[in-house]
């Protein structure tokens, strides 16, 4: 079994517009309205390739039974802690025509310390059948990385395999003192992490050790839109496919990556191989209107497409 | 033959026997829910705690209802005290312990009975003793409208 972790999960609410005229009233053509957040999208892919995952994080108000609902529909257990606060939504404006998107994000909800608590028993329930646990995403009010390194040492202490998704500044709080399976830093608002432009391909090896060192297992960097640096102590692998079309919906595609490199590598344990496939999954989310891949299948056809190497 | 995984509710919502019974009310009330599991940190199925032994923790005693005015003033004090100490009482102290719980291949029709005979409105789905979730009668309800039949 999968555990993933979503602190701050959010609906994501998708407004398809041939157009926007700002300051005048604009309507959608079309919606759609989803399970959001970095953990509920590798959950929803994962579930998609047949994995066995529960899902954990923080919900409240009218929203949630829709919430969860939607994830158990596509095969994710849920397992929230509620809180007496209604859950965010984050507003993505498609203009098709100008071929743009615009994302909105809501303020999440403050987390009080007793919910804190009830949600770090529930996970230290969870991990005495999980292999893997996942973190990803932000963090919400009321919580510090201290939070995250403490769900970690947890992990840790029961032998559970640990994955983090989390932007530089959490991620440099939660290293050094852990043992982690795969660091893959959230690169959506930067190119550069720990110092290094990863657009430069000599400072991909530099960033990708840097992280090694402080104890990662496998670091996975994004240098492109669809393009992956990923690194072990002794091997590391370059890959990349290209996004074909316009108005591609680039939500979730990222986590589809980071879903079929760990359903694939769990199995074999082949770098290269893994990101093939991981690739293979990120194209078929990019190809599907939600934020989780299409099907496993069309994932394990579309990584034939993926240029992978090895570069070391 | 229809099983429960085909009918299955994955929720691991659930309590342990310290969790208090405040907030075993706050949970239910917030997602509408009238009883969840409760289990141990290895998440086995210990028991069970609903609205109903929340509310019986609280009125022990069967009150004649004959001038509901007086009842009402005379127990008030009492209810208060009483509701002090039950907020702060524990999920072990008020739970059931003989919970009958299913399994994923258990048939849809085994599951019928034990609903029906013991008036069950929820109960655990486990693996290996560890929850996994829960069938309820709406889901087992909108499986027979939908197929007509459980077989």
């Amino acid at each position: 079994m999968i555990v993933t972790v979503t602190l701050s999960p959010a609906f994501d609410h998708l407004l398809f517009f041939p157009g926007i005229s700002l300051g005048k009233l604009n309507r959608a053509i079309s919606t759609l309205r989803m399970p959001g957040g970095k953990g509920i999208n590798l959950a929803s892919s994962l579930a998609v390739m047949g994995e066995e995952v529960v899902t954990t994080g923080f919900l409240g108000g009218q929203g949630s039974r829709m919430f969860e609902e939607a994830l158990r529909k596509i095969g994710v257990t849920t397992s929230f802690t509620y809180i007496d606060q209604e859950i965010r939504t984050d507003f993505y404006i498609i203009e098709e025509k100008e071929n743009r998107q615009s994302l909105l994000i809501e303020e999440g909800a403050s987390i009080e310390l007793r919910y804190l608590n009830s949600f770090k028993a529930n996970f230290e329930r969870l991990l005495p059948a999980a292999k893997l646990v996942e973190i990803g995403g932000s963090l919400p009010k009321g919580t510090t990385p201290d939070f995250i390194k403490e769900l970690i040492l947890y992990a840790n202490e029961k032998k559970v395999k640990v994955v983090l998704n989390l932007r530089e500044s959490i991620l440099k709080e939660c290293l050094d003192s852990a043992s982690l399976f795969i660091v893959c830093p959230d690169l959506r608002e930067t190119c550069c992490v720990f110092g290094e432009d990863l657009r430069n391909s000599a400072s991909r090896p530099k960033a990708a050790q840097k992280l090694l060192n402080k104890g990662a297992e496998i670091v996975i960097l994004k240098y492109g839109e669809l393009g992956y640096f990923v690194a072990k102590k002794d091997e590391t692998w370059e890959g990349e496919v290209e996004i074909e079309g316009s108005n591609v919906i680039m939500l979730g595609v990222r986590d589809g990556l980071l879903a079929g490199f760990i359903h694939n590598y769990m199995k074999t344990n082949k770098i290269g191989e893994a990101l093939k496939f991981g690739l293979g999954a990120a194209l078929s989310t990019s190809r599907s209107k939600m934020n989780y891949l299409n099907s496993k299948k069309q994932a394990e056809e579309l990584c034939l497409m993926a240029n992978v190497r090895k570069i070391a | 033959m229809k099983k429960v995984k085909d009918f299955i509710t994955r929720d691991l919502t659930s309590v342990t026997g310290d969790t208090s019974l405040r907030e075993v009310a706050e949970l239910l009330s917030l997602r509408e829910l009238i009883g969840i599991p409760v289990v141990n940190q290895e998440n086995e199925v210990m028991g069970w705690i609903s609205e109903t032994d929340i509310i019986a923790s609280i009125f022990p005693e069967k009150v004649k209802i004959e001038n509901p005015d007086v009842i009402y003033l005379m127990n008030l004090s009492h209810v208060v005290k009483k509701l002090t100490q039950v907020g702060q009482a524990m999920v072990k102290d008020y739970m059931i312990k003989s919970v009958s719980c299913v399994k994923e291949d258990t048939p849809a029709s085994d599951v019928v009975e034990l609903m029906l005979h013991k008036d069950f409105k929820r109960v655990p789905v486990v693996r290996n003793k560890r929850l996994v979730g829960v069938v309820d009668r709406s889901s087992l309800s909108r499986i027979l409208l939908e197929k007509g039949s459980i077989d």
